[in-house]
């Protein structure tokens, strides 16, 4: 695995001069990884990309936005929750599969996920189609937006290839993908007992296992449920297993 | 002039299909090994296997669905699945880039693999083989690699997706067959699933409850049988289990 703790965030290379391809050598930073997409984005014909990552919340999804070149304005006029609703939309594609796109002129007459007053939103936003794309980045799931503001303006084969690209992409940087808040400060003695305990096995049969007091495995797993923010146990095992942490 | 303006050669030959072609709703495992042969013959591969990894997460095996020999066995994939599968199958796990090993430093196929810009070189699997894994995923989890073996393999940065993509393409229809398979597992319900789904976002019983208009004893006897169902021993493994198998997200 690559880490660019050694290298300054900036722009190792500029997207004008260089083809996706070329940039994926070298792709290192949070400013690589822009570049790159905004390259891709225009070789597919699109106006706007958002990588997004949805984060499970009470009863319905939110988005956890990793990447975007939409206008501040239209991420929150929309809000989270129907971005979250566009990425894993019944139109979304996975990897391999057709990718079919959202006309926000014809949305809410086709049942879809947005209502009449949003897809007017949209359609004035500068977001008249829009292609949902699932990737696969390792065992992680994550989704692309590409929009364009005139519909049919977005390469529907090349489409299928920067979805894989991307997926490419995103997995050489899995630093800038995972919510890296609750990843770096977990424990290895935490994340253990995190794992044995997702075994099903109880707090004294992980104690025997790690050969500490069943007092020392409680301490642990409440320090990683802060940590993780979770209420409960079962919460904790799940927030870790989003994550990748076990 | 983008590469991706290019009309697809691939497309024309008999019996390949454009990614944008759905073309197997229901397809038999026959059927999906025939459109693999077309992809390995596509790319000039001598032999392919499409495999799926074992649970575990340490010492994962390779499971084979099916190889050029089917329905046999071929000789990579008995050497393939002898024993743990090491570091192609941790790269499956964290990563979707294609990778590639070649026979020996001066092997042909190493100098065709290295123009790759995508693709990453990995320790080889089976000595004296050539050949390039694609990692898969498909729904509820299933993960998997699907290989091709040959010293002339000929790739090149576009052709790489497009092959990816009919390799993701068949194996969720292979993990679609497997879903269809009577007795594979024992069906969870709707309200089970739903019940399991707030727990992991942190609910108790009795938000549980209040959530979804049930009594409190009728959420904790949903969330008992689905632990029974998935063989977990408490609510918590069931969370974890659930998840692992793609059933909540």
């Amino acid at each position: 695995m690559r880490t660019d703790s050694g290298l300054p965030e900036k722009m190792t290379a500029t997207a004008a001069q260089l083809c996706p391809d070329t940039l994926a050598t070298r792709l290192a930073s949070r400013g690589d990884l822009t570049a790159f997409l905004m390259q891709l984005a225009a070789e597919i014909g699109a106006d706007s990309y958002m990588l997004v990552a949805t984060v499970p919340s009470q009863a319905r999804s939110n988005a956890r936005i990793v990447a975007s070149n939409w206008i501040f304005d239209t991420i929150e006029l929309i809000g989270r929750r129907l971005i979250a609703a566009l990425a894993q939309g019944p139109h979304t594609a996975a990897p391999g599969m057709p990718a079919l796109p959202l006309l926000t002129a014809e949305a809410p007459a086709a049942g879809g996920v947005v209502t009449g007053e949003e897809a007017r939103l949209l359609d004035v936003l500068g977001h008249a189609e829009i292609y949902a794309l699932q990737l696969d980045v390792g065992r992680q799931r994550l989704f692309m937006l590409f929009s364009a503001e005139k519909a049919g303006s977005i390469d529907q084969t090349g489409l299928t290839r920067a979805q894989l690209k991307s997926c490419y992409a995103l997995s050489q940087t899995p630093q800038l993908v995972t919510d890296t808040a609750a990843q770096d400060t977990l424990s290895e003695r935490e994340r253990e007992c995190l794992f044995w305990v997702s075994e099903g096995k109880t707090t004294d049969e992980v104690a025997v296992i790690l050969g500490v007091s069943a007092n020392t495995v409680n301490s642990y797993i409440t320090h990683a449920m802060q940590k993780l923010s979770a209420s409960n146990r079962p919460m904790a095992i799940a927030t870790a297993m989003r994550n990748g942490i076990i | 002039m983008p590469a991706h303006a290019l009309p697809d050669e691939s497309s024309d030959l008999p019996g390949s299909f454009a990614p944008g072609i759905h073309a197997l709703q229901a397809p038999s495992m026959p059927d999906v090994v025939r459109r693999f042969r077309w992809v390995a013959a596509d790319i000039g591969a001598t032999a392919f296997g499409l495999y799926t990894l074992g649970p575990a997460v340490e010492r994962t095996r390779l499971v084979a669905c099916f190889d050029s020999d089917y329905p046999g066995v071929s000789a990579f994939t008995r050497a393939l699945s002898d024993g743990p599968a090491g570091e192609i199958a941790r790269h499956a796990r964290a990563s979707t880039q294609p990778c590639w090993w070649a026979e020996g430093p001066a092997a042909g196929a190493q100098a065709a693999f290295q123009t790759l810009a995508w693709a990453r070189p990995v320790a080889q699997p089976v000595p004296g083989t050539a050949g390039i894994a694609f990692p898969v995923h498909a729904d509820r989890g299933h993960c998997g690699l699907a290989i091709f073996i040959g010293a002339d393999i000929a790739l090149d940065d576009n052709g790489l997706c497009d092959v990816h993509a009919r390799c993701f393409s068949l194996f969720g229809a292979v993990a679609r067959l497997r879903l269809n398979e009577p007795g594979h597992h024992r069906a969870m319900s709707k309200r089970e699933l739903e019940c399991l789904r707030l727990t992991a976002n942190g609910y108790t019983s009795e938000e549980i409850a209040r959530a979804l208009k049930l009594s409190v004893h009728t959420a904790n006897q949903y969330l008992t049988q689905s632990a029974q169902k998935l063989n977990a021993v408490s609510r918590t493994q069931a969370v974890a289990k659930a998840l692992r198998l793609g059933l909540i997200e």
